[in-house]
């Protein structure tokens, strides 16, 4: 998996404000992060810099929001959510805000976008069963005031892949 | 699952403390040895319950400007074949088969991409279109994420 690059490849990414060490520290923390006594100090063998300099790197990552988060990911099936659906909502323009703010209040919704299509909200969902699931999705119905025809509803059947890995350098 | 690996979890949400011993922090804060912290996070990991322990990017800071859902309608004999294909990509993160809605929204295979620009999404889309003879899809741009709220390391410093 993840070996392929689309044939009409991109040059490379013109990362603004990042230095070579930064990229290679990126792909490194991306990947298997080290759950030891001292997980700096192995990544330090790695890339050549000492823990308190990883450490200034990182913080400086996070002051220019380039880290969101360095820590465990939670596969939401594993845990007894074993349902889940992506939803789009078709939405007037000057509504999107109100109702995605209606949206955000359900703590089970993990992504929430608006698209450039007619229908122009998309979120996902997860949920402990089907039954759970619907009545969410009516709760929102009755909440926006929207009807059956401005929802879509598009259950997960198999997921392939999920692996939100950016390719920074080639040279680790 | 049980309570200290949720203890766990809980005290990680917000990534781990920039700390020469970060994992040795949250032992402390939780009142059990490191040790236990470093197997239990170990456990779910291979059990799976953790899918990934490392940093989430923000791609749009980054570079890769041009975030799409592309959804295709695949024939149902062909969907396990394309889905693996297009999961190997890397600019493809994501690779879903979902339930269509008949007659309406015919869609069943979404894959999320990223690129610099949205030319290059386009390009990319075309191609694995026309090499796979999967004529139907539409691209989804992202316009803005409308979930801002996610709490930052920033608050959770240590």
């Amino acid at each position: 998996m993840d070996t392929k690059q689309a044939t009409n490849k991109e040059p490379d990414l013109q990362l603004y404000q990042l230095d070579n060490t930064d990229k290679q520290l990126l792909q490194l923390l991306q990947n298997d992060f080290p759950i030891t006594t001292h997980p700096w100090k192995e990544l330090s063998h790695k890339i050549g810099l000492s823990e308190q300099q990883i450490i200034n790197r990182i913080e400086n990552l996070y002051a220019k929001k380039i880290i969101q988060k360095i820590g465990p990911i939670i596969d939401n099936s594993k845990i007894g959510y074993t349902t889940a659906t992506l939803v789009a909502l078709r939405v007037p323009e000057n509504q999107v805000d109100t109702i995605a703010a209606i949206i955000n209040q359900y703590s089970d919704i993990s992504h929430n976008y608006e698209r450039e299509h007619e229908y122009n909200i998309w979120f996902t969902l997860v949920a402990k069963n089907t039954k759970t699931l619907t009545q969410t999705l009516n709760e929102i119905l009755q909440k926006t005031g929207l009807n059956q025809n401005d929802i879509l509803n598009l259950p997960t059947k198999q997921r392939f892949k999920i692996n939100v890995n950016f390719r920074l350098t080639d040279t680790i | 699952m049980d309570k200290i690996d949720n203890a766990i979890l809980s005290e990680l949400k917000l990534g781990i403390p920039l700390t020469t011993q970060p994992f040795n922090n949250i032992a402390s804060k939780l009142g059990i040895p490191q040790n236990e912290v470093l197997v239990r996070l170990t456990k779910l990991k291979q059990t799976g319950v953790i899918r990934r322990f490392g940093a989430t990017i923000k791609p749009t800071n980054i570079g890769l400007l041009a975030n799409a859902v592309i959804a295709w309608t695949i024939p149902a004999d062909r969907v396990d074949t394309v889905g693996q294909y297009l999961a190997s990509f890397t600019e493809i993160t994501h690779c879903y088969e979902r339930i269509p809605v008949k007659n309406h929204w015919e869609y069943n295979l979404y894959t999320v991409m990223h690129a610099q620009k949205r030319q290059s999404i386009e390009q990319m889309t075309k191609t694995l279109s026309e090499t796979l003879d999967i004529p139907n899809y539409v691209i989804l741009y992202s316009k803005r994420n409308l979930k801002n709220n996610k709490t930052t390391k920033k608050e959770n410093k240590q």
